[in-house]
């Protein structure tokens, strides 16, 4: 991926992802992109189809910007619901040291 | 919320279904094949009939009943929308607002009517299609619906129970999936769905996530979600809905349950459930992309924030028991999901995403009593008054402008001015249920008269106060009945011409200048002005030798008691019509205009203040009073000189303007603010033009200026006063009392101030 040791962004996920939280969450994104960024999800405790969608959206710029899109904790609510809506985000997944 | 509320509610709602339902059907009308329309018209009367039915209106229900049935069978293209069936749901529409009304006002319905129209309906539905509905449906399901696998599931069959038995409580038990689970569904039956939501359900509320928890709950699930319209992130609209799924559910629940889970998702999303057969292999899907399996343990998503916060740790603690029944699930499925490694995707279909992107032209909107808007735009009133009262003051009190509080002081000012701005746009609401009114005139005039008329309206976004949309429809309603029943010709006569047989009525509402401009124009005959001029005559409205032009013979349709039908119709024609519009728009703050080209049509022009809580008007000084005159009344002011007055009589006098005279109307005089005649020289005169379209030349001793105002009803607060329309506050905090033009006109005409002397500037 990025071979430059540009220092990665963090973006903590809001507790509750739900439907109107969808278009801030676009926007937080959208102004993060062009460095590698690590999502935290640890706080999150509902997160909706929506919101969902916009973090795919960024996974797949980032993937085409060439730098890295990384999940680094997940909550319990977050990994079920991605689950159960049948998204996969393994590969987005930090991997463990 | 009592029982009556929720009902008011339900009113409120079937309003907005059933401008949604005759607009559809107009769209139809017109040729639109989408099958979005006919989803939308059938969602309007599934609606008023679910909601009917639930408070018990039986005679709703029973035709809505017979209503949508037909509509399913257009919708299904089992019948195709021709002009005569369209006829027939437009009538049937008609009869389900009225009996709508007739629900909530009481009163009765035309029973042969609407007894009529169920057997057209019923005759529509089962007898045999109307010929060339035949080949047609293969042509249009296409684009419709992409191809079920299995059987075509037509998304809400109408007699089928899930709609009809209300929300069906999906029985569950966690317990059911024991350690003999396993052994028992080997015998379920699988259901293959295919989910695919628009942006609609979302916006809704609805949430795809908790749909899904509720489908997994019915039994095993596994899934996929096609991730592939979903776009990059500057291209993505966060509030659309980009995913959809495919799952495979192996449920005993039968597949009433799972539509059950779908029942306030409906609409909103494209919904295919097939149940597969004995051994056929579930689910068709893309080869890389296996489904997932999803674990049963999904309470933590429950609705309840709180539950979910509250529960963390416990949930710890039961997630590691779960962990080993979800695991042997997962096997359970994952050997299921590898099996449907081949085949294909319906392709999502194209027709969708445009309705998508209607549907996101929609904002979002929330419903407020009105009592509420009226209480914040008193308020806002208030303010207003109040700022200015605070400048007049500082003015005053010569503070000698320190320039902060200068500035200040400009700022309120500005900040009050957008707060009013915006809260009167609170009040505004598009004319589009008026129009939508004016629809259903025209089919019933052109119906009875036996014309074939086609309504055109323009600009049904265009937005102006509610309480001007209230008394617009009246006017509007006559208007219209006029163009159709006096303004369009015959067929015949029409083809005759070379003229289009369907006459064409046209009606556009735009914004001009701070004003709300609506036209109606027809493509008629325009105005006989031969027999317009010689009826006047005949009623002694003019001479017989007047000298009139074009545009002064067709204003005379205004006067009262003028009627040229030859003889009086039904509809139109008791001689009540034109003056009785020409003073409604009046009371409105109104003008209305008329151009009339012989065999071409004529246009009628009303221009209307957008709002009648504030008022533009001359403060003017009477008599060391200050009244305000409504600025719509005047036609120009001017300073008289001693050579253009004129004595008439004992105590009249005359203006004369452009070498034609005009009564002078001395204000303070007829008010009785002062006992003896003002001298005109020493004053200025206002050109107004009032009720009946005569002009007086107001006397008035100065002009102070032109401002807003806000209007304070007189009689709410104190008694009605002869000549006096309302009152407003000024910024110096004193009353002003607003002028009645045409109150005062009249009394110079020597009609004493009456008590019950119309009020005109105020509604």
């Amino acid at each position: 991926m990025a071979p430059k040791k540009a220092a990665s962004k963090t973006l903590n996920l809001a507790p509750v992802l739900d439907l109107n939280e969808a278009s801030a969450l676009h926007s937080k994104l959208t102004e993060m992109r062009g460095s590698n960024i690590v999502i935290d999800a640890s706080a999150v405790e509902r997160v909706g189809a929506l919101c969902v969608q916009v973090l795919m959206a960024g996974a797949k710029s980032w993937e085409q910007d060439k730098h890295a899109f990384t999940i680094s904790k997940v909550s319990d609510a977050f990994t079920k619901t991605t689950q159960l809506i049948g998204v996969n985000v393994d590969h987005l997944m930090a991997k463990e040291i | 919320m009592d029982m009556n509320e929720i009902k008011e509610i339900f009113f409120q709602e079937c309003e907005e279904q059933l401008a949604e339902l005759e607009s559809g059907l107009l769209r139809l009308n017109d040729g639109d094949r989408d099958p979005e329309t006919v989803n939308a018209v059938f969602r309007a009367v599934h609606s008023i009939k679910g909601g009917a039915g639930a408070f018990g209106l039986d005679d709703l229900v029973s035709f809505a009943h017979v209503f949508e049935t037909t509509l399913d069978c257009v919708r299904s293209n089992k019948l195709e929308p021709t002009q005569e069936v369209l006829k027939v749901m437009l009538k049937s529409a008609d009869v389900l607002a009225d009996l709508t009304n007739c629900a909530r006002d009481g009163g009765s319905v035309d029973e042969a009517r609407s007894k009529q129209l169920i057997r057209e309906l019923e005759a529509l539905a089962h007898g045999t299609p109307l010929p060339g509905a035949a080949e047609a449906p293969a042509a249009k399901a296409a684009p419709a619906k992409p191809a079920a696998p299995a059987k075509p599931a037509a998304p809400a069959p109408v007699a089928a129970a899930p709609n009809d038995q209300g929300f069906v409580p999906v029985a569950f038990s966690f317990d059911d999936f024991g350690g003999d689970a396993a052994a028992e569904t080997s015998a379920m039956p699988t259901f293959e769905i295919s989910f695919k939501p628009n942006a609609d359900l979302y916006r809704k509320g609805n949430e795809a996530t908790l749909l899904l928890r509720d489908l997994s709950r019915l039994g095993e699930m596994s899934i996929l979600c096609d991730m592939d319209s979903l776009p990059s992130l500057e291209a993505l609209n966060p509030e659309d809905a980009y995913f959809s799924w495919k799952i495979s559910l192996r449920t005993d629940k039968g597949e009433d349950a799972i539509r059950g889970v779908f029942e306030f998702a409906e609409w909103d999303c494209e919904l295919e459930i097939a149940e597969l057969a004995e051994g056929e292999q579930p689910v068709a899907v893309d080869g890389e992309a296996p489904m997932q399996a999803v674990p049963f343990d999904l309470s933590i998503l429950d609705d309840e924030p709180a539950q979910a916060l509250g529960v963390v740790e416990e949930e710890e603690q039961i997630a590691a028991a779960t962990a080993l029944e979800t695991a042997s699930n997962v096997l359970n499925l994952a050997s299921a999901a590898a099996k449907a490694a081949e085949a294909k995707q319906a392709p999502a279909s194209a027709a969708n995403a445009a309705s998508a992107q209607q549907a996101a032209a929609a904002g979002q909107t929330i419903r407020v009593d009105l009592d509420r808007v009226d209480r914040l735009i008193n308020l806002v009133g208030e303010l207003v008054i109040n700022q200015a009262m605070l400048s007049q003051s500082v003015i005053e009190n010569d503070t000698n402008g320190t320039s902060s509080i200068n500035m200040g002081l400009e700022e309120l000012q500005q900040l009050t001015r957008e707060i009013q701005d915006s809260v009167m746009a609170i009040r505004a609401q598009p004319v589009k249920p008026v129009f939508q009114r004016m629809a259903r005139t025209v089919r019933e005039i052109a119906d009875i008269t036996g014309k074939s008329v086609r309504l055109i309206t323009e600009g049904e976004n265009t937005e102006v106060d509610k309480t001007v949309i209230d008394k617009l429809a009246e006017p509007l309603t006559h208007m219209i009945r006029n163009a159709v029943d006096h303004g369009l010709e015959m067929p015949e006569k029409r083809i005759a011409l070379g003229k289009n047989p369907e006459g064409t009525v046209r009606l556009t509402a735009k914004h001009r200048s701070g004003r709300i401009i609506i036209e109606l124009a027809d493509d008629g005959a325009g105005i006989n002005r031969e027999r317009v001029r010689q009826k006047a005559i005949d009623n002694d409205l003019i001479a017989a030798d007047a000298n009139l032009s074009d545009e002064e013979i067709d204003n005379l349709i205004f006067h009262a008691g003028f009627s040229t039908a030859e003889k009086v119709s039904d509809l139109s024609g008791r001689g009540v019509g034109m003056d009785v519009v020409k003073r409604s728009i009046q009371a409105l703050g109104g003008r209305i205009n008329i151009s009339s080209k012989p065999g071409q049509g004529s246009v009628f022009t009303m221009s209307l203040p957008l709002t009648l809580a504030v008022l533009d008007g001359m403060v003017v000084t009477v008599a060391s009073q200050t009244l305000v005159v409504p600025l719509t009344a005047i036609v120009e002011t001017l300073q008289p000189d001693a050579a253009s007055i004129h004595s008439f009589g004992a105590t009249q006098r005359l203006i004369s303007i452009r070498n034609s005279f005009c009564p002078l109307v001395d204000v303070g005089r007829i008010l009785n603010f002062r006992a003896t005649q003002a001298n005109p020289v020493e004053g200025v005169a206002l050109l107004v033009e009032s009720e009946g379209g005569g002009q007086r030349a107001l006397m008035v001793d100065a002009i102070q200026g032109q401002r807003q105002v806000v209007i304070k009803s007189l009689e709410a607060n104190y008694t009605h006063v002869p000549g006096i329309a309302a009152a407003t506050i000024l910024g110096d905090g004193r009353v002003a009392l607003i002028l009645d033009v045409d109150a005062v006109v009249a009394a110079s005409r020597g009609q004493p101030l009456r008590l019950e002397s119309a009020l005109a500037a105020v509604g």
